[in-house]
């Protein structure tokens, strides 16, 4: 699959109407910015790396780039996705110090675009949905349904991921 | 287009303030060296000039005086010493702040500060060079006090005679010439030994026109002027007299000693070279090469005439001896050859170098899949091409690989400055000793060594070697010695910082660390892990900060750097011995030989370098509970990769069969061994990098793309020996056995 929008990802909020990709995970509608996504791909090959944190899948090799892969779903709720034909990797484009970075997000499946007017979204509840408030960056009403549209940057924060499962164990170590 | 030459010119006038500065630094040693004055003279000429042609007056009218310096130092009217040397450092600074202020599009406002600056240095330089100015201006220029030749001291032998022969033509006289004042005016250059005059053309007296001049003279004349100087004499009478001037004997050695100083700036002709060194003068050389013409005009005329080279027509018309025209003509190849040796580099951008090398990286790993297929449907007919070119892409690695490598020489000749300066600020005496400057790496690790060996350099000045007076009390000499050393030692090229000053003091350091609570005070460190806590931050045991170190931000950053190339640093120290900073590099972030094992499923490259060996073991040889290995009588630490790195189990059932293998890694001086279910043999790496997310991450320095597309991680053997040792105490045993 080729690139669903060229152009630059970053900040769209000045239109009134935006497009958004939802997504499933953890059996709810997630969503994130059209300008975000670089390109949907299937899930191959993927390479584990050793001593990082549960949530980082692996790396995939793009066109012969080595991209890092999030698990979304334990990233959000701490449980592993099981893969099913239908999973998907959602790659995006993450400013990180400076310098644009693709990085890739496991999802349980891809549904369709989305145009919701910026008058339909809202602040997410302070408590009462599945995964961390951090996460959410806005809520959507779509018809009858909520979509959680994702804060694309705490989700792929460079200072939570990049922890290593030594240093989590010596902040443990720490705390006993 | 204007802008890209201004940023030539300004690429350039760093260059060449670069190379000024090293040449200054190299006089203060050496200071009769003319390659280095020449270098001087050099850069200040071709800044001027540039400058001048971009219009940028304020950068001529600096440099101009510098150069007239340089000039007089040059035909050596100004010695060299350290307080010339210092001034010539100031307008080397001085110039690289005026090409600044080009460089940042302030060239219509140049501050008057800078200008009056400017000013106050020349007037110092040339201040102290007026006296010498003025004695040189009154010296007459027919003497010649600037000439070379006349350096040499002069036997008045009888063959020590210049040989003048004045052929005059019949006109001579008709045209007002008038020889005897010629001879006359010669003697003003020297004694008039002897003069012959030949009158056999002289017709008999009734047949004289006594206006035609019939008289040849042969005059031996004992001057220490030169050749030009001779000629100079009979400058009017050119036209209508022959004039050959014969050398003295002795005149022949300097000529030839001249030769062997003819610049090797560039490659002149023959006739340049003999005019520049005096033994032809100009009127000859002119005179030899219408001889030429007219025989290769003749020559096109008439194919079996041969054409004369221009050393053999000067020979033949007696202007120079033969044994002069052979020297210079070997003279003349040696700098043709090492002009084409200048001229075989090409300033080439670095991004494309950097594209070439991703390129062929990706060359190397698509051969690997071509590999892989014909492997696979085992296309016989294929296998002798496929490993035909699989040798000529690993050569064409090497060879992009090798583009990129420069010389570590460059970064450490830098130094030189450093420690000059900071020596005189601090008023220490200090020598830099640089050795293993040929050492090669790759120019993007280059760039970033710059930083972190800055700050070890600073600190080796400023906190390890002492002031003269310290030293001496201690009995050291008072000149301390700073070491830069470079050496290739197993893929990796090895940079020492060496000094032999006050060292470190451990008790100190142990003192601070525990004070910011960096190590516990009933913790048992050894001498060695004791000096690796300087790389932690905050750490800082000088007690007043310095504005060139000892801060506590240094160490540490020093670290980060390095780690980041992929590097280790190591310290060690003794009291009052000195310290020594090690630091371990690979030589490239691009493409390397690598040893690819598997574990489970899971594939991983070891860098080849690091390989030392590999071992078949069964498995009751490797004892569960011991983590060492009897290596050939040796006691060897290991540690299981399956378990290091969690690798889940791909196999189902009972494993105590499977075959293992060691291989036995090498950093440094510490061995180990890494337990692993499979080799697969070498493989040419293409290291990729696993970006921002996986930096804090040791044990795994890169990836890299395999043949089939999979993705395989390569090991970082310092990274997973440090790991293992930390988590040491408990789990694995691996210590550092050095």
């Amino acid at each position: 699959m080729g690139n669903i929008v060229a152009g630059q990802p970053g900040s769209v909020e000045s239109e009134e109407t935006l497009q958004y990709l939802t997504f499933t995970v953890l059996g709810e509608l997630m969503a994130i910015g059209i300008l975000d996504v670089k390109e949907i791909i299937e899930v191959g090959s993927m390479t584990r790396i050793p001593m990082t944190l549960d949530c980082i899948r692996g790396v995939i090799n793009l066109r012969g780039n080595v991209v890092p892969v999030i698990d979304l779903r334990s990233r959000l709720a701490d449980q592993p996705s099981v893969l099913s034909k239908r999973s998907c990797i959602v790659l995006v484009q993450v400013k990180v110090e400076e310098e644009y970075q693709t990085m890739g997000m496991l999802v349980d499946m891809v549904n369709e675009i989305l145009e919701i007017p910026e008058t339909d979204l809202q602040k997410a509840p302070d408590f009462g949905t599945d995964i961390d408030n951090e996460f959410i960056d806005k809520m959507a009403r779509y018809h009858d349904e909520f979509i959680i549209l994702l804060n694309i940057a705490r989700v792929f924060s460079i200072d939570d991921l990049s922890a290593t499962k030594v240093q989590q164990h010596l902040a443990l170590d720490n705390l006993s | 287009m204007v802008d890209d030459m201004k940023l030539t010119f300004l690429q350039e006038s760093e260059e060449l303030l670069q190379q000024m500065e090293d040449a200054l630094l190299a006089m203060e040693e050496a200071p009769d060296d003319e390659e280095h004055l020449n270098s001087v003279f050099r850069a200040m000429h071709t800044i001027k000039g540039a400058a001048g042609i971009f219009g940028y007056d304020f950068i001529v009218s600096f440099t101009h005086p510098v150069e007239t310096v340089m000039d007089q130092v040059r035909s050596g009217n100004r010695s060299v010493d350290s307080d010339l040397v210092a001034l010539l450092l100031e307008c080397k600074d001085h110039t690289a702040n005026l090409v600044q202020t080009v460089a940042s599009d302030n060239e219509d406002n140049v501050p008057a500060e800078l200008l009056e600056n400017g000013c106050e240095i020349l007037a110092r330089l040339t201040g102290e060079g007026s006296e010498n100015n003025s004695v040189k201006g009154a010296t007459p220029s027919v003497a010649g006090a600037s000439s070379p030749i006349e350096a040499e001291p002069q036997k008045a032998t009888p063959n020590d005679n210049w040989v003048i022969a004045l052929d005059f033509k019949q006109d001579a006289l008709r045209n007002g010439l008038d020889p005897l004042s010629f001879i006359r005016y010669l003697q003003r250059l020297g004694e008039i030994v002897n003069i012959i005059t030949f009158t056999h053309d002289m017709p008999a007296a009734n047949e004289m026109d006594p206006e035609t001049c019939y008289l040849s003279f042969r005059i031996a004349l004992h001057s220490d002027s030169n050749k030009d100087e001779i000629e100079s004499v009979f400058e009017f009478a050119v036209d209508d007299c022959d004039i050959r001037i014969l050398p003295p004997h002795s005149k022949q050695i300097t000529y030839l000693e001249l030769l062997e100083d003819v610049e090797p700036e560039s490659v002149q002709r023959l006739g340049d070279i003999l005019v520049g060194i005096g033994a032809v003068t100009q009127q000859e050389l002119e005179g030899a090469l219408n001889e030429q013409e007219a025989i290769i005009d003749e020559a096109v005329a008439n194919p079996e005439q041969k054409v004369k080279p221009l050393g053999e027509i000067l020979v033949e018309r007696n202007v120079v001896a033969k044994p002069v025209v052979e020297k210079a003509l070997k003279k003349q190849e040696d700098n043709r050859e090492k002009a084409s040796r200048d001229a075989q580099y090409i300033r080439v951008d670095a991004n494309r170098l950097g594209q070439l090398i991703n390129l062929v990286g990706e060359l190397v790993i698509s051969n690997a899949a071509v590999k892989l297929m014909v492997d696979k449907y085992e296309i016989q007919e294929a296998q002798e091409v496929v490993a035909g070119v699989d040798n000529l892409v690993e050569d064409i690695r090497d060879h992009a690989l090798q583009l990129r490598m420069v010389q570590i020489g460059d970064t450490f000749s830098r130094f030189r400055r450093v420690v000059r300066d900071v020596s005189k600020e601090l008023n220490k005496d200090i020598k830099l000793v640089i050795t293993g400057g040929e050492a090669e790496l790759d120019k993007t690790v280059v760039e970033k060594i710059n930083d972190p060996l800055t700050h070890l350099v600073r600190n080796s000045l400023d906190h390890g070697i002492e002031s003269p007076e310290e030293r001496l009390a201690k009995g050291k000499p008072a000149q301390g010695v700073l070491r830069l050393n470079a050496l290739h030692d197993s893929g990796h090229i090895v940079i020492q910082i060496a000094d032999d000053g006050a060292g470190l003091n451990v008790e100190k350091i142990r003192a601070k660390a525990e004070a910011i609570g960096l190590v516990k005070p009933d913790q048992v460190l050894s001498h060695r892990e004791t000096l690796r806590l300087i790389f932690e931050p905050g750490l800082s045991t000088k007690t007043q900060a310095s504005n060139l170190s000892g801060r506590g931000v240094g160490m540490d950053v020093v670290r980060r750097n390095i780690d980041a190339l992929r590097g280790t640093v190591e310290v060690d120290s003794s009291v009052d011995k000195g310290t020594v900073v090690t630091i371990h590099l690979p030589l490239t972030l691009a493409i390397i030989d690598g040893f690819m094992v598997g574990v489970s499923g899971e594939r991983y490259v070891i860098p080849l370098s690091m390989v030392e060996e590999c071992v078949e073991i069964d498995n009751h040889q490797l004892d569960e509970q011991r983590s060492y290995v009897n290596l050939r009588g040796d006691v060897m630490p290991f540690l299981r990769l399956r378990e290091f790195f969690d690798v889940p189990d791909d196999e189902v059932g009972d494993h105590s069969d499977r075959r293992e293998s060691l291989v036995v890694v090498r950093f440094g001086r510490t061995k180990a061994g890494l337990v692993v279910d499979q080799l697969f043999g070498e493989l040419q790496t293409v290291i990729k990098p696993l970006g921002k997310l996986f930096q804090g991450l040791k044990g795994i320095s890169g990836a890299t793309v395999l043949g089939s597309g999979d993705i395989a991680l390569i090991l970082d053997v310092q990274g997973v020996i440090g790991l293992a040792s930390q988590r040491g105490g408990h789990k694995q045993g691996l210590v550092d056995h050095a």
